[in-house]
């Protein structure tokens, strides 16, 4: 049940995009972690450049859309960026669309 | 801050910078000023004002006052004295103009416009200064330095610029009208090579990484590059004022100054050659293409500045270097970066509320690089044949060159109206449920 609900709100998070990616902050390895406890959901992510104006956007973004999933009674949302996130992390067919160098 | 996230008034700030643009377009056009008339005649200061106070400080400003909370991760220490410094700034630049006017005879005698000029400016760059310079000065490392020695420069700049106007007025003495003689040099060296030289470096260092997803440029390197500028527009300040105390002639210390600067110059190349080697995004957008075109400007300054002083003719062409360094360089660059702001900032305004509830575009959704690219390529072009047309004394040649940037400028600027108006964005993801469209000139709030 909770690795199903897990899965929806993962789901929910695509509408969130990087702006200046373009693409979604699930397949863009921004989400570190989902943790989900008696509806209660604590997501762990980053972005791509600490200070970056859009960073409490896409906080905000992503709180918002796990809240709009039935079943998610609160939502916390942590930013970090350690680890630093990586081009590495990226959806590998993602990252090759976006022209990002394979040593990188 | 709007959202603690984007400065209310930096629209504002860039719209009053582009008008003031296409006033020393027209100007230049329209044959007023260098090279029509000398370099230091009344008319040349009304365009050189008109350029480095109406166009590029206050662009300069309306950059700062969003990204150096950006630099430090901290908010900016007064959003509310951004709109009055404004304020204060224009009417100072009009006032100093109408002066400038007035000593040239173009308007009746009304001298005491300089002082008045001079008081406001003075006024409006200090609130610019402490409002930036508390905030920068919470982390004063890597490229908020910067944004600490060009706002010192600044400074100097504009005192300098307050005993002139005052001077010109006749309201200081013999003292006034002495250092008045020799200081324009130093003046001018404060103003664009530190206020808004380093700025410049020192922002770019954070847009270049950020935009190309590369690392910080290394501390100690950027702070080796930083050490040189600041020391020579320091030595040009402390070291010239005390030339002229002297009255020994500035030539030794503008010669180590000029050493310094070059060696500045030279340390900013490979600082920025580092970050995009080191850029995870391979591919460059139009802002980041067209960047690099106001590096090579920069480059070619240095080279047509070491020719000159080789060949003993950098007075002679003075105004060609300043042309150069103004549009080739500081412009350029500025134009570039303010079509990529624009759009970031439209984005984060327009579509950053709704994230999260709606599908939202990408940020270059906002923008038709292809559309834009022959505006800029136009500006370039003509801001090279510019400077050779003044190197080869062809006023009237100049005056094409004007033009062509005239309209390479409009293009640019029409690009970035469509920005704001999200005329680009296709539906419907333009304007999702929830979303609002932006005001062209401000933030809302």
């Amino acid at each position: 049940m909770t690795g199903e609900l897990e899965g929806r709100i993962r789901d929910a998070l695509r509408v969130v995009i990087d702006p200046e990616l373009g693409e979604n902050i699930v397949d863009l390895g921004f989400i570190y972690d989902i943790s989900v406890g008696d509806g209660a959901v604590h997501i762990t992510m980053t972005a791509t450049t600490p200070g970056c104006p859009a960073t409490s956007f896409l906080r905000e973004g992503v709180e918002n859309a796990a809240a709009r999933v039935p079943g998610v009674e609160s939502v916390e949302v942590t930013m970090t960026f350690d680890p630093l996130w990586t081009p590495s992390l990226i959806e590998p067919a993602i990252r090759a669309s976006l022209g990002f160098a394979a040593v990188n | 801050m709007v959202g603690n996230n984007i400065s209310r008034w930096t629209m504002t700030y860039f719209a009053m910078a582009l008008a003031w643009l296409f006033v020393a377009l027209v100007l230049m056009m329209a044959g007023v000023g260098y090279p029509a008339a000398g370099i230091a005649s009344s008319d040349t200061l009304v365009l050189v004002h008109a350029v480095c106070i109406g166009w590029l400080s206050l662009a300069m400003c309306g950059a700062l006052f969003q990204f150096v909370p950006v630099l430090v991760a901290a908010p900016l220490f007064s959003e509310n004295w951004a709109l009055p410094a404004l304020g204060l700034l224009s009417a100072g630049l009009i006032s100093l103009l109408a002066g400038f006017l007035s000593l040239g005879g173009r308007l009746p005698p009304a001298l005491w416009l300089l002082p008045l000029g001079a008081v406001l400016l003075v006024a409006g760059f200090s609130l610019v200064v402490v409002d930036l310079g508390l905030t920068a000065s919470l982390r004063p490392t890597g490229p908020a330095r910067f944004v600490l020695a060009g706002l010192a420069s600044l400074c100097a700049t504009f005192v300098f610029g307050a005993i002139f106007a005052f001077a010109l007025a006749g309201w200081t003495g013999p003292v006034g009208g002495f250092i008045l003689a020799s200081g324009v040099p130093l003046h001018a060296i404060a103003g664009l090579g530190g206020w808004l030289t380093l700025t410049a470096m020192g922002v770019s260092y954070r847009l270049l990484a950020m935009f190309m997803l590369a690392p910080d440029v290394d501390d100690r390197q950027s702070r080796m590059t930083l050490a040189t500028g600041a020391f020579a527009v320091g030595l040009t300040v402390a070291g010239g004022s005390l030339a002229i105390w002297l009255a020994s002639g500035l030539n030794v210390v503008l010669s180590i100054a000029a050493v310094f600067g070059l060696a500045s110059v030279g340390l900013y190349g490979r600082d920025i050659a580092g970050i995009f080697r080191a850029r995870k995004r391979r591919h460059l957008e139009l802002n980041m293409r067209m960047a690099t075109l106001s590096f090579v400007g920069l480059a070619a300054m240095a080279v047509l500045g070491i020719a000159l002083a080789a060949t003993d003719m950098f007075a002679a062409h003075v105004g060609a270097f300043a042309f150069l360094a103004v549009f080739g360089w500081l412009s350029g660059l500025v134009l570039a970066k303010l079509y990529k702001i624009v759009a970031f900032l439209t984005w984060l305004e327009t579509y950053g509320p709704v994230m999260g509830r709606t599908p939202t575009p990408r940020v270059q959704d906002l923008v038709a690089e292809g559309r834009a690219t022959k505006w800029f390529v136009l500006y370039y072009a003509a801001v090279w044949s510019g400077t050779l047309m003044l190197l080869a004394g062809e006023p009237h040649l100049f005056r094409a060159a004007a033009a062509a940037m005239t309209v390479g400028v409009v293009g640019i600027v029409r690009e970035v109206i469509r920005i704001r108006r999200l005329a680009d964005v296709a539906s419907p993801l333009r304007l999702p449920g929830g979303a609002i469209a932006p005001h062209l000139l401000f933030a809302r709030a």
